[in-house]
């Protein structure tokens, strides 16, 4: 019961400063509109309030802005965060480590190889209205993934340590792959490089709609095996000794945690350090129980997101900077405050 | 009624045959140690008896029940293992790790039932943990994860408890009050106990059977004063050894005489020097000679004496005592085939009582057979005679027989070596 409380009373506080921040964030950019008239533009659409609310001086078409072009940008950002975050929870209480980041695998390798080959080699493909690039990139996601999963697997059970040498190799192999292919395409190196930084212009509310049942569904389903994952981080063999089905739990959650990570990649690009830092400093806030951690996790990396977007779209408007490049700039120094953090402490 | 019955379990790792034909029942209620050598099998069973290895030949029945065909959460409320340690990823606290080891009980989410919060209450009351419930495990004591670790598989309320080297991290003091609490587990609760120890004398005082295993099969099973007897210790662990009986409790105590047998090992100096211990007096010079390379051994000494861990800890061949027991016939003869085969003899100053007065007569002994005999004499004897001048008498003949005396055990390496210049 205390559990359930702490979790509520952390994710409320979470909850609250995003809805702020969404405010925020849809208020600014080329054209400018006040905190308060953003706010009412938002009140306007909930029925119920929006009698109570006078719009009369505010533009029509700054109603379109918000809702048009602002709006599905905030989302996905904030569904991408969702995505990192929670799924760097999972990969680093598989991998007892908490420097296990949603890529460790080959999730990022492959997605930027698959988008390569989307935008240069095979072009104009479109799925669901799904662009080329985003389906290669979920394709090369998952199947690198599967790849690693699978030659790391000896005789029905994948050591932690083989899994993350084989995600290492195989990274290497397809970013050598793939930088032989971009010699020969020098003149589209811009827009793949950009890509691999990972932005989110391309954000529309039809690309919205297509992930986030995707992801959320995703999310509820690895959020049955939270207390699981809490005793496999004791190690597989103690795991299975207080009656965890180990081998499966962990299948099923890389499984997951990687199909969740790769549908963000595939809109997003690669974002770094949002899977990574955000479940670290939750860990220290609401401890080490998956139980909090996830669900708290999950909108913090919305939150961070959504902010290292709106910075990477403003600071130097109209120029736009790939968040990829914001999430590092903040994330680094903090990471490695970490790191020193720790170094004193135990290691 | 048989708790557990294993039957004909045979398995292998990488082509190796690591159990071969396994089988014993074990009654409801029953403590029983296993005991061999390492890489006999020992937490290879272990583990196939909590199913962490699925792959083998044979049956388990548990309470009426095929292993094979539990789910791990139900081999979990039978079935709980203390491991020698546990090493949470996270910092995870006291509480949230014993209530880990409910996990067979909870439900979806990881939510418990009031009872089950209570259950988990009252043991980490019953294991004194309660009082640090909410601190972090990684800040405790070595004695206090243990005990958390305890309540983690006693959480799980199981009939049948398996213990893996639960004591291997543990001091002396600690490792008895341990093996004191499983006991009352298994006399009050009724819990049968299945264990690995590494103490073979602490397994045996508290265990009603033991089943000694030798590369991978069960080479005698039966109550402990039955099968525990010099020649099947001998048998199982090839070294030699004693078996006597505890002054104390009655019970069956196993000696080890050897580490390493005397000169086995090449040395730079073969000069074999045998030093009298007790009370860690030995353990300066032990150490010095040993640093030398000089071939060292050691005798009497009591176990639990810090002496006697400077011999484990370098490997030096040692004769050994019951703890707080009088120096037995056996080990003083023990005693004397070492300074038999040694060059020379050296009497730290340690204390002397009856217990230990043989160790002088040893002496004695070595004189008259013409052993050189350097006597330290850094503490007045009178105060170090507990025996009522027994002992005083004894040490001013061995002086006067011409024994060497040495006012500190400072230079001593400069008299050995003039000596082994000669």
């Amino acid at each position: 019961m205390q559990d359930i409380k702490r979790t509520i009373k952390y994710l409320l506080i979470l909850i609250l400063v995003l809805f702020f921040l969404i405010i925020f964030a849809s208020s600014i950019g080329s054209a400018d509109l006040s905190f308060k008239d953003t706010a009412k533009i938002f009140g306007s659409y909930i029925p119920g309030i929006n009698n109570f609310i006078n719009i009369d001086n505010i533009q029509p078409q700054y109603f379109d802005i918000i809702t048009r072009i602002r709006l599905p940008r905030i989302f996905i950002s904030i569904l991408v965060g969702i995505a990192l975050a929670s799924s760097g929870v999972i990969f680093q209480g598989i991998f007892r480590n908490p420097m296990a980041d949603p890529y460790i695998i080959g999730v990022s390798a492959g997605a930027s190889f698959g988008a390569t080959i989307g935008m240069l080699v095979v072009t104009g493909i479109r799925i669901l209205n799904i662009s080329s690039v985003s389906l290669f990139a979920f394709i090369g996601a998952v199947s690198t993934t599967f790849l690693v999963y699978n030659i790391s697997r000896v005789r029905n059970k994948v050591s932690v340590l083989t899994l993350l040498l084989s995600g290492v190799a195989l990274s290497a192999l397809l970013s050598s792959v793939n930088s032989f292919i971009l010699m020969f395409e020098a003149h589209d190196l811009a827009k793949v490089i950009f890509w691999l930084m990972g932005g989110l212009t391309s954000a529309s509310w039809q690309q919205f709609f297509i992930i986030c049942p995707v992801i959320i569904i995703f999310l509820i389903i690895s959020s049955f095996f939270l207390n699981d994952l809490n005793i496999i981080s004791l190690g597989d063999e103690r795991a299975t000794q207080l009656g965890v089905n180990t081998e499966n739990v962990k299948r099923l959650l890389l499984i997951l945690a990687s199909l969740i990570a790769a549908a963000a990649v595939s809109v997003s690009g690669i974002i770094g350090f949002v899977g990574l830092i955000t479940p670290h400093i939750l860990r220290l806030i609401v401890g080490p129980d998956h139980k909090i951690l996830y669900p708290t996790s999950a909108v913090a990396g919305g939150i961070v997101l959504l902010f290292s977007d709106t910075i990477a779209r403003t600071i130097l408007s109209p120029r736009e900077i790939p968040v990829g490049i914001i999430t590092s700039i903040i994330g680094v120094p903090f990471f490695l405050y970490l790191l020193i953090r720790s170094k004193k402490r135990i290691f | 009624m048989d708790i557990l019955k294993v039957k004909n379990i045979n398995f292998s790792y990488d082509g190796i045959k690591v159990l071969k034909d396994v089988s014993f029942d074990v009654e409801k209620g029953n403590f029983i140690s296993i005991l061999g050598p390492n890489g006999s099998g020992k937490s290879t069973l272990i583990n196939i008896m909590s199913k962490v290895l699925k792959k083998f030949n044979g049956d388990i029945v548990i309470d009426g029940k095929n292993l094979a065909k539990l789910k791990p959460r139900e081999v979990a409320k039978l079935v709980a293992v203390v491991p020698q340690s546990t090493n949470p990823g996270f910092d995870f606290s006291v509480k949230e790790l014993v209530s880990m080891g409910r996990y067979p009980y909870s439900k979806r989410f990881g939510t418990f039932s009031g009872k089950d919060n209570k259950f988990i209450d009252n043991i980490m009351i019953r294991t004194r943990i309660k009082g640090f419930a909410e601190k972090k495990y990684n800040e405790l004591s070595g004695g206090e994860k243990q005990r958390v670790i305890i309540a983690q598989a006693l959480v799980q309320d199981t009939p049948i408890i398996l213990l893996d080297e639960p004591t291997a991290h543990l001091d002396i003091s600690f490792q008895i009050e341990l093996l004191e609490f499983f006991n009352q587990l298994n006399v009050v609760y009724g819990k049968t106990i299945i264990g690995i120890f590494h103490d073979i004398n602490l397994a045996i005082q508290y265990s009603k059977k033991v089943l000694f295993l030798k590369d991978g099969k069960v080479f005698k099973y039966g109550k402990t004063s039955e099968v525990v007897n010099e020649e099947n210790i001998e048998r199982v662990f090839s070294s030699e050894v004693y078996v006597g009986r505890n002054p104390f409790t009655g019970k069956i105590y196993i000696n080890p005489t050897f580490n390493t047998s005397p000169g086995h090992e090449e040395k730079t100096r073969d000069l074999r020097i045998h030093v009298i211990g007790g009370g860690g007096a030995a353990s300066p010079i032990i150490n010095k000679l040993y640093n030398k390379g000089y071939i060292v051994s050691c005798g009497v000494v009591n176990n639990l004496d810090t002496d006697l861990s400077t011999c484990e800890t370098l490997g030096i061949p040692y004769v050994s005592e019951a703890p707080f027991s009088p120096i037995s016939i056996y080990a003083q003869n023990k005693n004397l085939e070492f300074i038999n085969s040694s060059d020379m003899v050296i009497l730290p100053p340690i204390e002397f009582g009856n217990g230990n007065f043989s160790n002088l007569v040893s002496i004695k002994e070595a004189l008259e057979k013409g052993k050189k005999v350097i006597v330290i004499d850094s503490e007045n004897i009178k105060k170090r005679d507990h025996t009522d001048g027994k002992a005083v008498n004894l040490y001013n003949k061995i002086i006067s027989k011409g024994a060497k005396i040495l006012k500190s055990g400072e230079n001593i390496m400069q008299v050995l070596e003039a000596a082994h210049g000669k």
